[in-house]
């Protein structure tokens, strides 16, 4: 090899190395960027979402990546915080787009900050696939660049009342407590349907700040109203205080719902003892039994995370990698990184993964129910799913105090 | 019943926000600094109370001494090493220091111990009594008490002691102060070192109730300021009263009008009682 060939060769390399240490736009990669809260008061849950992007992306990778013409092309992400701040996130989707030139968007956490991000993936028209958002506000505005892996909100407590009308005794009364954000009146939305048609009387109904730290003025008010079934939607401080606070407040109705909390494993741990009774709901378990490409199955994935991690992969979690990985099927059905072509394909996707079956519905939204679940001597038990019982419930909840 | 268990719930809560706003108002009423790391010492001194009860087991009232002292540490060299250099200059230089320090330690916190939510569990954390149908838990009257406890103790000292009558005297007329020998840069330290450590103990007994996270003192410091300024600016009295009155004002809100509306009355209540008696509800008239 001559001097002159050498020098060519090493100038390659050079410039190969560049670009895989570079994060943005390389030659073979195709890029999804992502504004997501890593400070702020959705820093702990937007870390579920930076780690299940991270391990999907470099899963598939390393299974050599996502092919497009015969010829592989790896993945790459490109991250920012948006500190929770919804403003902050719509700059950083416009950065991603504009100065960046992503490929595609992963979308931020919460209802609340999906709402206007998901407006620049329209505006701009770059598909955004998003994990974090649930509420029917993102999918009802006839947008054609959003696409979201979490259940509809209106139906998250679908399958908790439908079991409350079956279990004995009969639920009668009910009380709906939740948050003012856009996802928790959603979820409201759908419970006061569900509880017509179940022919439950609500005999509580009222919102609350989602920064409130003190409940025992409403639970002194449901203890007075003493409903059999209480609902509550919020974030997961709202529900580790409900809990905590209803025991030290001595009200237990026959069954207490939660929109978060219960399946994730901290949650449990840090209530211990309280938890127990406590009904949660998820679209997604390690135990399930679905799997895909990638990830074999749930259980597979959830070990692996958890050994990279260190800690147990939720529902949110399980979301956020099947966006990365709806993303990689869509391309390779679509053949192409052309933004429009992407998002037909991804409109007509219909693939199994660690999270289940996503196909999305003409909205976007994933059609998806939810497992009502609840934690079981420290377990997480699924009870009542699609319309069956799958476990006996432990109810109804005895008194804090007959409690061991 | 309703109204009376609503009432007891009020004050419970209400003398605990008492003792959060006292080291802020403390602070604001001798040196003029508007404390916005107020709520950071707050979160702070929860997670003492967090880790001494996590890693060694001490339960938190015990620990509670322990928390106090260490804050107060830390509220000393933090004025004596920064605020002193600046406690002259416009309150809008020390609005802004404490906000930089704020946002330093609770960047710091999140990435030593991570935005996990943490909690006080001690075995009792859930006991209760009922007298009637009223129902009283075990917990919320003891951080009652030892909140009563703590605020006459912080009260004798500042009237009765030596220390108390210096560091009055130094926020009533500092060039006097100096003149008979007082050693302000000392005792401004060792105020801020007292707000600090009032605020560490209400840390440590918020704990034991809410969770922790980094991100509470934010609430908190908001939470303070309406208190202090709500009973009167400087007045210690003036804190625990407005403390009274926020919680007692939170509870029938959100039992009467709804859960959503404690801050809208909170802050309403401020701002009539700033058009109406401007110097808060036992503020001296000026």
């Amino acid at each position: 090899m001559g001097r002159r060939a050498m020098g060519q060769w090493s100038l390659v390399a050079v410039i190969a190395l560049g670009l895989m240490a570079r994060p943005a736009l390389g030659a073979d990669e195709i890029v999804l960027g992502s504004a997501i809260s890593q400070t702020g008061k959705y820093a702990r849950e937007g870390k579920f979402y930076v780690d299940a992007y991270t391990l999907t992306v470099d899963a598939i990778n390393k299974a050599g990546g996502v092919k497009v013409g015969g010829k592989p092309y790896k993945l790459a992400l490109k991250l920012y915080d948006d500190q929770s701040d919804p403003n902050l996130s719509v700059r950083l989707f416009t950065r991603l787009v504009t100065s960046d030139k992503v490929n595609f968007l992963l979308g931020p956490y919460s209802s609340g900050i999906t709402i206007p991000a998901s407006a620049v993936s329209e505006k701009y028209e770059v598909p955004m696939v998003q994990g974090g958002g649930a509420s029917g506000k993102i999918f009802d505005r006839g947008y054609k660049y959003i696409f979201g892996t979490l259940p509809k909100a209106e139906f998250y407590f679908q399958a908790a009342i439908e079991a409350a009308a079956k279990f004995t005794p009969r639920v009668q009364t009910a009380a709906l407590l939740y948050s003012n954000e856009a996802f928790d009146r959603s979820v409201a939305d759908g419970a006061r349907q569900w509880l017509k048609e179940q022919k439950i009387d609500k005999v509580y109904d009222e919102e609350y700040q989602p920064s409130t730290q003190d409940f025992t003025s409403v639970l002194a008010v449901l203890k007075s109203k003493s409903p059999d079934l209480v609902l509550v939607a919020g974030h997961e401080e709202n529900a580790l205080n409900f809990i905590r606070q209803a025991q030290a407040a001595d009200m237990a109705p026959k069954m207490m719902v939660f929109t978060v909390g219960p399946p994730t494993a901290d949650f449990r741990k840090t209530l211990g003892k309280a938890a127990e009774y406590v009904f949660g709901i998820t679209p997604w378990l390690p135990d399930m039994d679905v799997g895909g490409e990638i990830f074999k199955s749930a259980r597979d994935f959830a070990k692996q995370f958890q050994e990279r991690f260190g800690y147990e992969a939720d529902y949110h979690v399980a979301s956020g990698a099947a966006d990365v990985l709806v993303y990689k099927a869509a391309i390779e059905k679509a053949q192409s990184l052309d933004a429009k072509k992407v998002r037909e394909a991804l409109a007509a996707v219909d693939v199994e993964t660690l999270y289940g079956r996503v196909k999305f519905e003409p909205t976007g939204q994933i059609a998806m129910g939810q497992v009502l679940v609840q934690v079981q001597e420290g377990k997480l038990v699924p009870v009542y799913a699609f319309g069956k019982m799958l476990a006996k419930p432990a109810y109804p909840a005895p008194k804090w105090s007959m409690r061991k | 019943m309703l109204a009376l268990q609503v009432l007891i719930n009020g004050i419970l809560l209400g003398g605990l926000y008492g003792l959060m706003a006292l080291g802020m108002s403390l602070i604001w009423g001798v040196m003029n600094i508007v404390n916005i790391a107020h709520g950071a010492l707050i979160m702070l001194g929860a997670y003492v109370t967090f880790w001494l009860f996590t890693l060694w087991g001490w339960d938190p009232f015990v620990s509670l001494p322990a928390t106090i002292a260490l804050l107060f540490v830390y509220g000393y060299c933090l004025q004596r090493f920064l605020l002193n250099l600046i406690v002259r200059a416009q309150l809008f230089l020390t609005l802004l220091i404490t906000f930089g320090v704020e946002v330093v330690m609770v960047n710091l916190v999140r990435i030593f111990w991570s935005s996990d939510l943490r909690q006080v569990t001690p075995t009792y954390a859930g006991a209760n009594f009922a007298v009637g149908a009223i129902t009283i838990p075990y917990v919320r009257l003891w951080v009652f008490v030892t909140t009563a406890i703590l605020s006459v103790l912080f009260l004798l000292v500042l009237e009765k002691t030596r220390l108390g009558r210096a560091i009055r005297a130094t926020s009533e007329e500092l060039r006097a102060a100096r003149l008979t020998g007082i050693p302000v840069a000392h005792i401004y330290a060792v105020t801020f070192g007292l707000g600090a450590a009032l605020a560490g103990a209400a840390g440590g007994l918020w704990g034991m109730l809410f969770p922790i996270t980094p991100i509470m003192g934010g609430a908190l410091t908001l939470k303070s300021f309406v208190v202090a300024v709500l009973g009167g600016l400087g007045t210690m009295m003036g804190a625990i009263v407005g403390g009274l009155v926020l919680g007692l004002a939170e509870s029938f809100t959100a039992t009467y009008l709804g859960p959503t509306y404690p801050n809208a009355i909170s802050f309403g209540l401020l701002v009539l009682i700033l058009i109406l008696r401007p110097t808060g509800i036992v503020g001296r008239r000026a």
